[in-house]
């Protein structure tokens, strides 16, 4: 699969999420990779990696460790490692609420929300109550 | 590829996953291996898949593994001119040096205004930003509501005592299932009579995030939720707390987004 390395050093000049250094080690065993800020998340400022995080599991491994997994293999993971348990706690949050399909899900929560409210929907001031991806049926049930 | 690393099969992964994609069609392009820096010529016809953020091409339909990827994040999409005159162009450019833009063309001008329309809007940041518009909307609904609500919720909410633990978190997530009635009395019924499923919601899902439960006060996102954790009353908090200590002292079940 082929992606462009520049395009993703951009998105790592772009305002970050949540930025430390944090002790990472990859799968692999002594493989340095990346940290990450953001939906898909450079280590800024020299960037060396990114991970996408849609559908990943955010697991906490120590008091002040965690660990970020993938669906198609759980058993393979990337450890990181905080300074403090509350360091480690913020990284957790936000790297949950960091992906896509979160978003989604949220907005179409709210979408549902306000509609049975107020019997309006508040998609359709921004012109983009059509659009598939805000759907229902977008869901996968 | 390089010293920029991905979790490429993870992302491919995505790629082929069941999740929906937001816009899938076939666009002729200009880019790929030993492609000259100029686009000319007729180009090659793939499949693109949009799912969120990320652009995915395909050789065909029924490809099983991307060509290639673009994170859409900090770039823009517009109207451009194809080599090839007939063609419905657009280029998805980035703001970095060295970096070409990616030429694409589609067959017609609606599938073009489709694309250029759904890509344009395919970023993290404006998906984020449209949340927390309706966020505050209901917040605001909400507010006006709130206290006739109350009273009821409360009364439903205090005799109904699960009994057994079940293994969905309570009632937060149901609003993300495309039930198209889950109102927060309804919430209260399911969660005692409902059986649990399984899915993938723990998978990065909303669910997720409400089973973290050490959020912090300030995340936009939790406000609202805090809000109707004390709607369901003291009561169902500690029963909810002792639930979740349970469950999660012994093994992490997966929770379900479940159907209507």
């Amino acid at each position: 699969m082929r992606y462009n390395e520049k395009e993703l050093q951009a998105l790592s000049r772009q305002p970050a999420e949540l930025a430390a250094e944090l002790g990472m080690r990859g799968p692999k065993k002594g493989s340095g990779e990346p940290a990450l800020t953001g939906p898909l998340a450079p280590l800024c400022p020299q960037p060396v990696g990114a991970l996408l995080l849609e559908r990943c599991r955010v697991t906490q491994e120590e008091p002040s460790g965690f660990s970020i997994s993938f669906m198609e293999d759980p058993e393979r993971k990337y450890h990181f490692q905080c300074c403090s348990e509350e360091q480690c706690q913020e990284w957790m949050g936000a790297l949950r609420r960091a992906s896509y399909e979160f978003m989604r899900r949220s907005l179409i929560f709210y979408r549902n929300e306000i509609q049975k409210m107020t019997g309006k929907d508040p998609l359709e001031q921004f012109g983009i109550s059509e659009e598939a991806r805000f759907q229902l049926g977008g869901l996968k049930a | 590829m390089g010293a920029m690393k991905l979790n490429e099969r993870s992302v491919a992964h995505y790629a082929l996953s069941d999740s929906p994609a937001d816009h899938t069609g076939f666009l002729r392009t200009w880019g790929g291996p030993g492609a000259p820096p100029t686009p000319s010529g007729t180009g090659r016809r793939c499949w693109f898949v949009l799912k969120g953020n990320l652009l995915f091409s395909f050789e065909s339909r029924e490809s099983r593994a991307p060509l290639s990827l673009v994170v859409l994040e900090g770039c823009t999409v517009e109207l451009a001119e194809a080599p090839v005159s007939e063609e419905f162009a657009f280029a998805i450019r980035f703001d970095a040096p060295g970096v070409r833009p990616h030429l694409l063309a589609a067959d017609g001008p609606a599938a073009q205004e489709a694309w250029v329309k759904a890509l344009s809007r395919a970023s993290f940041g404006y998906m984020r930003l449209v949340v927390r518009e309706l966020e505050s909307q209901l917040r605001d609904a909400r507010h006006s509501l709130a206290l006739q609500r109350h009273s009821s919720w409360k009364a439903t909410g205090g005799h109904c005592k699960p009994q057994a633990p079940d293994r969905r978190s309570p009632g937060l997530e149901n609003g993300h299932s495309p039930s198209k009635d889950c109102s927060p009395m309804d919430l209260v019924e399911e969660r005692c009579s409902r059986p649990a499923g399984r899915g993938l919601a723990e998978w990065q899902g909303p669910a997720s995030h409400f089973l973290g439960r050490r959020q912090s006060p300030s995340c936009p996102e939790t406000s609202y939720f805090s809000t109707l954790h004390n709607w369901y009353g003291e009561e169902i908090m500690e029963l909810r707390q002792r639930w979740l200590q349970r469950v999660w002292g012994s093994q992490p079940e997966r929770e379900k987004q479940d159907g209507p």
